[in-house]
């Protein structure tokens, strides 16, 4: 069952710049998949635009690369064509906060059965260099509005799923692998809809949330008496306007998955045959 | 036999009750009925009115003569009147503040007596159907059973009290009434048809949809597709259906093509205004070939328009929404049974070319109702396409095949890697942009659409050789068109032929060749003001059309406008 990593080997080059914390997602991601005991072909990542939208085409596993802003409701889809995959949605800050936002309240709100990992670099990297809905308020990029800058401040994910509803929230960190790792597994294993928010520099044009910036400012949740199951100890947590970033479980609870209130049946959607008697019976109840 | 009842009222005054009932009745009879519904966009008040032309013979369309009104409001007392016959009738409850002035007005005690016979003003609908069926002459017997079958779920005395209501009215009109519509229906026997099933359009997509195994349908409501969704999500529990309503139409699509590419048939409706949301989406199903079912019940627009009526306007719109190219069926049903035809083709031939289908209806269809015998469940036959075999020593999802379409395998399948990607890509599905395999995934796009064309049907010819006119129509008008155009040939001598489509693209153009040939004029009715079916020919064909009749107030054509517009071409 154990998945190696020549199996996972990227399908095709990959174009992120020297230096970026992407590198670190899809290294801790390739990690956490061989040392999770899920088949192979279970697994599907669901992208959408952006430097993040690459992901599924570093590592040798089922993907849709999909639109912008869009994949997590076609991630949602494809979670209830099939309850036996494990379904990773690979977004970005510019990708899951501005056009998906609404997509990711309700998703969160639904609790549908899926992973998400935002992969956060304040900025809209691969456009090259637009201010994002993460960018701190006033950040200058070209598209910034004369002086001074960003006018509004970032949104704040965490924060956002936790009131939404999402059963795990959690931030992590490519600089911190480790940690990374043990979120991920966690997340994806999680019964419910799981936020993973990853913080990743973008080396080539945030010239503000650095490496070192983070370095200077991160600390870890489980180390400064968190509790996780309190929400609303969490959202403080998230919403904590000093200068420290806290990087861990926020929020881990549990609620009903979506594809409980629906009526799908059971087994894999994709099996199921309607039965056309019955439907033959409901249509004649129309006869008059 | 032809008769035309008009039940008028406010919202929420229980109009489509009576009109259900009086359905019942004649169906229940042997006879056809068609129904349309005319209502605003409201919850309650305004003028609505519910239309039901009632035959001997199978009736596609509404008519503008109207034999009885029955009207709960004093708006629909005057609402109609034009369209009164010399001989008709206005029924209307006495409690109104309405003088009767003309020879057809007829006041009559519809909810003091229910009140007082039956012990409700919810039995005025009883009342209004027993009046109704007075004055047409209707033996009562023959309503009688109907009723009590109709009442009988809530319980013998209900079923008493709204028979006794009925009767009351009945006699009361009898004896009152001294018009001449009554003779109408004296000598009425019970027809012969045995079409008992009573279906609306959107009841119809939606049989459809569930015969051809949609198993994941997800919407956001929207006038006049919601009826669609209601009846799906109705069975969903029984039929084990997952249907959700999301927070908007782009994420409607995006869940049913996530849906798909797990291997699950999947559908969504909406209306123009959804479609519109819908159109990134779309082009990502192009993209990714992913097969998806899409019904947009078309209403008036631009913008939010007219939501709760009709017309043919998004022909154009759906034929190259979403940027880029990449071939798309595209059908447009006529009536209820063939709606549901072709629904579960649309899913077919989605399936077996990997592209979006989208099935053009509108409001006339979604919420008119007819009889008919059935719909052909046991004939439906499901083709997935083709699926992968375990053949290729690493599956690729877009092989590079002769006829340019690649095996489908799904996530989940062991021993294979699923790729799919809206960039463009390379047969295992990565991105790519190294031109010669641009090349390769466009023309295995577009080498789809000749095939796609050969598995579509030729448009549905009526009317004789070498006619002095053909005219060419596609969708829901059928029923007016071909009723004006029998009248029109068997009664003024005319010889008219009528092409009419119901699939619609890519566009099958070898009986347009024909009738460009033979045909001294060739003329388009479309409910659109811009023709944009004439101009989809005009483009495959290079033939030109000799005239054009539109139509775009939002109502349903009928037969007599469409004899008046037709003369007037030919004049």
């Amino acid at each position: 069952m154990t998945i190696t990593a020549e199996e996972l080997a990227p399908p095709q080059k990959i174009t992120w710049c020297t230096g970026c914390g992407n590198f670190g997602i899809l290294a801790a991601l390739k990690k956490a998949v061989m040392e999770l005991d899920i088949p192979r072909h279970d697994y599907v990542l669901v992208s959408g635009i952006g430097c993040s939208g690459k992901t599924p085409h570093y590592i040798n596993l089922n993907s849709f690369h999909t639109l912008h802003g869009r994949p997590i409701p076609v991630a949602t889809g494809l979670r209830m064509a099939n309850r036996d995959l494990r379904i990773i949605v690979h977004t970005g800050d510019g990708d899951c906060y501005a056009e998906g936002l609404g997509h990711f309240i309700h998703a969160a709100r639904r609790n549908v059965d899926i992973a998400v990992f935002v992969h956060n670099n304040g900025v809209n990297a691969l456009t090259k260099g637009q201010y994002s809905p993460s960018s701190p308020r006033g950040y200058v990029s070209k598209t910034s509005p004369p002086p001074p800058g960003a006018p509004m401040d970032p949104v704040n994910g965490v924060a956002h799923a936790i009131v939404a509803g999402a059963t795990f929230v959690a931030r992590g960190y490519a600089g911190d692998q480790k940690s990374l790792v043990g979120l991920m597994k966690e997340a994806i294993t999680h019964r419910g809809f799981a936020v993973l928010d990853i913080i990743q520099p973008c080396v080539t044009w945030n010239r503000k949330l650095t490496w070192r910036y983070y370095n200077e400012r991160i600390y870890r949740l489980e180390e400064d008496g968190h509790d996780p199951s309190d929400r609303i100890a969490a959202l403080q947590r998230a919403m904590d306007s000093s200068e420290r970033i806290p990087v861990g479980v926020f929020y881990r609870g549990e609620g009903p998955l979506l594809i409980e209130g629906l009526s799908v049946p059971e087994g894999r959607l994709r099996d199921h045959a309607t039965d056309l008697k019955l439907l033959e019976e409901i249509i004649d109840r129309l006869r008059v | 036999m032809d008769i035309t009842f008009n039940i008028g009222g406010m919202a929420g005054q229980g109009i489509d009750t009576i009109g259900d009932l009086l359905t019942k009745v004649f169906v229940r009879n042997g006879l056809y009925t068609f129904t349309v519904k005319d209502f605003e966009s409201r919850i309650r008040g305004g003028y609505n009115f519910t239309q039901i032309r009632v035959s001997d013979r199978p009736v596609h369309c509404p008519v503008d003569d109207i034999h009885v009104i029955v009207a709960l409001s004093k708006d629909a007392i005057t609402g109609k009147r034009d369209q009164l016959v010399a001989d008709g009738v206005i029924i209307y409850d006495d409690r109104l503040d309405f003088e009767p002035s003309e020879q057809c007005h007829f006041p009559a005690p519809l909810s003091k007596t229910a009140k007082s016979v039956g012990g409700s003003t919810r039995m005025t609908n009883a009342a209004a159907l027993g009046a109704l069926l007075s004055v047409v002459g209707f033996p009562f017997d023959l309503a009688k059973e109907v009723l009590s079958d109709i009442f009988s779920a809530k319980g013998s005395d209900v079923v008493e009290r709204n028979i006794r209501v009925a009767q009351a009215l009945y006699d009361f009109t009898a004896e009152r009434f001294t018009g001449s519509c009554r003779t109408l229906l004296r000598d009425l026997r019970p027809g012969k048809a045995t079409a008992r099933l009573v279906v609306t359009g959107n009841q119809a997509v939606a049989f459809g949809a569930m015969a051809a195994n949609a198993k994941w349908v997800a919407a956001y409501p929207m006038s006049p597709s919601t009826g669609a969704f209601v009846e799906i999500v109705s069975h969903a529990r029984e039929l084990g259906i997952g249907v959700l309503q999301t927070e908007d139409e782009i994420a409607a699509l995006a869940m049913a093509i996530g849906a798909s590419y797990g291997g699950v048939r999947s559908f969504v409706s909406t209306s123009g205004g959804g479609f519109s949301l819908m159109v990134e989406a779309l082009g990502l199903a192009g993209m990714t070939e992913t097969p998806v079912v899409i019904y947009n019940a078309q209403r008036p627009g631009p913008s939010t328009g007219l939501p709760t009526r009709t017309e043919q306007s998004d022909l154009l719109f759906t034929l190259f929404a979403s940027q880029g190219e990449f071939p798309r069926v595209v059908f447009a049903p006529r009536d209820p049974v063939d709606a549901f035809e072709a629904v579960v083709r649309a899913f077919n031939l989605a399936d077996r070319f990997q592209v979006p289908a989208i099935v053009l209806g509108d409001q006339y269809l979604a919420d008119s109702a007819m009889n008919i015998e059935g719909l052909d469940v046991p004939g439906v036959t499901i083709d997935r396409g083709k699926l992968y075999d375990g053949s290729q020593d690493q599956y690729q999802r877009y092989l590079l095949t002769e006829d340019g379409i690649s095996p489908r395998a799904f996530p989940g399948d062991p021993g294979v890697v699923v790729v799919s990607s809206g960039n463009a890509h390379l047969e295992n599905g990565h991105i790519t942009e190294d031109p010669s395999l641009r090349d390769a995934m466009v023309e295995k796009f577009i080498k789809k659409i000749p095939a796609i064309r050969e598995s579509l049907r030729e448009p549905d010819l009526y009317g004789p050789d070498n006619p002095e006119l053909t005219i060419v129509s596609w969708g829901t008008t059928w029923g007016a068109i071909r009723e004006a155009v029998t009248i029109l040939n068997e009664k003024e001598d005319r010889t008219i032929a009528h092409l009419h489509f119901t699939d619609i693209y890519p566009l099958r153009t070898g009986r347009l060749e024909e009738m460009f040939a033979s045909s001294e004029r060739v003329v388009s009715v479309e409910q659109n003001a811009t023709s944009q079916f004439a101009h989809l020919v005009t483009m495959e064909t290079g033939h030109t059309f000799d005239g054009h009749i539109n139509k775009f107030d939002g109502r349903p054509m009928t037969p007599r406008w469409v004899m008046d517009r037709v003369r007037e071409v030919i004049a």
